[in-house]
């Protein structure tokens, strides 16, 4: 689905992420597990094309065997619209706190399919049913609403769209653990029903062996291992990993 | 709680006060220049409720008229400095980089040049009425304003809801308005009042000096500066009301604007 080769990323001059390859399979989740600063986050940002001034980029990133990193093609910016979904980390700041959910998830969803506002409206009104949240929250302000919730609405949105490929940035970490479980169980559900691919990005190693099947180990800016989750945790190869997996209760 | 009293007490203030300057010709049964020599110097009484001046001239009518001009100047001065304040501060923050230093280095260049004296620059060359004054005032007093937006710009920029917005390609005037400007209304809007504020005084200290508004437009601070002389020969009412509503105003306005300060009124956080 996604393959990553050769990509490295500069911020100011300054080396983030170097000569890192990793393959996304089709229709499964692929956990990118690393401490902070490892640079996950930022290939995130590269693949999103949302790096922070004085970024640059080279590599490859092809999606469908399109290059996601070719940030001046027209295609490409349709494609990562059409294609692609994200949720961040602290869903509280994905949302603008001065606009009423209804309008930002229409922005968010419904537009992106090209719906009209009743149509959204009767199909997200379905969606967020099924996730156990209360249509009223559409008339709410962001504010309003718990971190969970806006998390959950921020998955109702990927649900809306059915993208082929959902990144999700750390989601997990500004949530409690009960919280943390029901989203994992939404995130499953979202690839089991859809088969979305899914490419969770966490610090949290019990997340990983909870949701993903495959994983990449980052560490200072360079992938140090890759493949299925059940290979690496019986047989870790690079020192780095097997403190990784010592270091868990 | 108590913060919400206080604040629609002083907001119930400064609307009386608008109001009354608003509807002044229908108040007050004299006109604003109409003399009458046989009167001159009357105490607050019956005929006249604030008394008349050196020129037999009602004070009431004047006062009422005055706030007029005093208010309109500064309402056309701040929506002028909020205007450039927020393109000015909005380019420099949403931009940033290089041309954000140059723009902000160069405000600091104009922040370092006391105001009164531009304005007095301005003045020199204009001598005009009503409106120049309101321009004078509107060009000098956007630079705080410029600050905030910019620093507001700039926090916003970062912020994840304008980073998807992007990612999604919404097109940059809605970003710039929907996400970056709109949430920057609470303190634009609180800076507004306090420049609001600074603008009433503004004119009221230049036309204090003489060099404001044109003699036969009455301006609070015109009043002012005639009631110096009528003051010593004891004509108190003179002076000391147009000195009251402009105090009053400005305590009303600073009240208002450390209300809506408070950060428990803020729900922007992000």
């Amino acid at each position: 689905m996604l393959e990553i080769s050769g990509l490295t990323i500069e911020v100011d001059q300054k080396p983030i992420v170097e000569q890192s390859s990793f393959s996304v399979p089709h229709g499964k989740i692929t956990s990118i597990i690393g401490e902070s600063g490892s640079g996950k986050s930022m290939t995130v940002a590269a693949l999103l094309d949302i790096l922070p001034p004085g970024g640059r980029v080279c590599g490859q990133a092809l999606l469908n065997g399109m290059n996601l990193l070719d940030y001046a093609n027209k295609d490409m910016k349709a494609l990562r619209k059409s294609h692609i979904f994200t949720i961040f980390q602290d869903a509280a700041n994905s949302f603008n706190p001065s606009v009423k959910m209804k309008s930002q998830l229409y922005e968010l969803a419904g537009r992106r399919m090209n719906d009209t506002l009743s149509q959204f409206h009767t199909k997200m009104e379905n969606v967020l049913q099924d996730l156990g949240l209360s249509a009223t929250l559409m008339e709410q302000y962001p504010f309003e609403l718990s971190g969970g919730m806006l998390q959950r609405s921020m998955i109702a949105c990927a649900f809306y769209i059915k993208p082929k490929l959902l990144i999700a940035d750390e989601p997990t970490s500004a949530i409690d653990v009960i919280l943390q479980d029901e989203f994992i169980e939404l995130l499953k559900l979202l690839n089991v029903e859809y088969g979305t691919t899914i490419l969770f990005i966490t610090h949290d190693l019990d997340v990983v062996v909870e949701v993903s099947e495959e994983m990449v180990v980052m560490h200072d800016g360079k992938v140090v291992e890759s493949g299925k989750v059940k290979t690496l945790f019986e047989r870790p190869q690079h020192s780095y990993t097997k403190r990784l997996l010592n270091s868990r209760f | 709680m108590k913060s919400r009293k206080a604040l629609i007490f002083w907001c119930a203030l400064l609307l009386v006060i608008v109001c009354l300057t608003v509807f002044a010709q229908f108040i007050s049964p004299y006109g604003t220049n109409e003399m009458n020599m046989d009167r001159i110097y009357e105490e607050p009484g019956k005929n006249h409720v604030l008394g008349t001046d050196h020129l037999g001239r009602d004070v009431m009518t004047r006062l009422l008229e005055g706030g007029k001009a005093t208010l309109s100047i500064a309402v056309v001065s701040v929506l002028m400095s909020l205007i450039i304040g927020v393109i000015y501060g909005g380019i420099s923050g949403y931009i940033g980089g290089f041309v954000d230093v140059v723009m902000m280095r160069f405000l600091e260049a104009l922040i370092a040049i006391p105001s009164v004296i531009i304005i007095l620059a301005f003045q020199a060359m204009m001598q005009g009425g009503v409106w120049s004054m309101a321009f004078i005032i509107g060009i000098t007093n956007w630079l705080v304003t410029a600050r905030i937006v910019r620093s507001e710009f700039i926090r916003l920029r970062e912020a994840e809801f304008v980073q998807m917005a992007k990612m999604f390609g919404t097109p940059t005037w809605k970003i710039i308005l929907q996400h970056m400007l709109r949430n920057s209304i609470p303190a634009v809007f609180v800076v507004t009042l306090f420049n609001f504020a600074g603008a009433v005084f503004m004119e009221v200290s230049l036309s204090f000096l003489g060099i404001g508004v044109p003699p036969s437009i009455p301006s609070w601070g015109s009043m002012l500066y005639y009631a110096q002389n009528d003051i010593l020969i004891g004509a108190w009412w003179i002076g000391v009301f147009p000195g009251l509503m402009i105090f009053a105003t400005i305590l009303a306005i600073n009240f208002i604007g450390e209300a809506l300060k408070n950060p428990e009124r803020r729900r922007l956080n992000a």
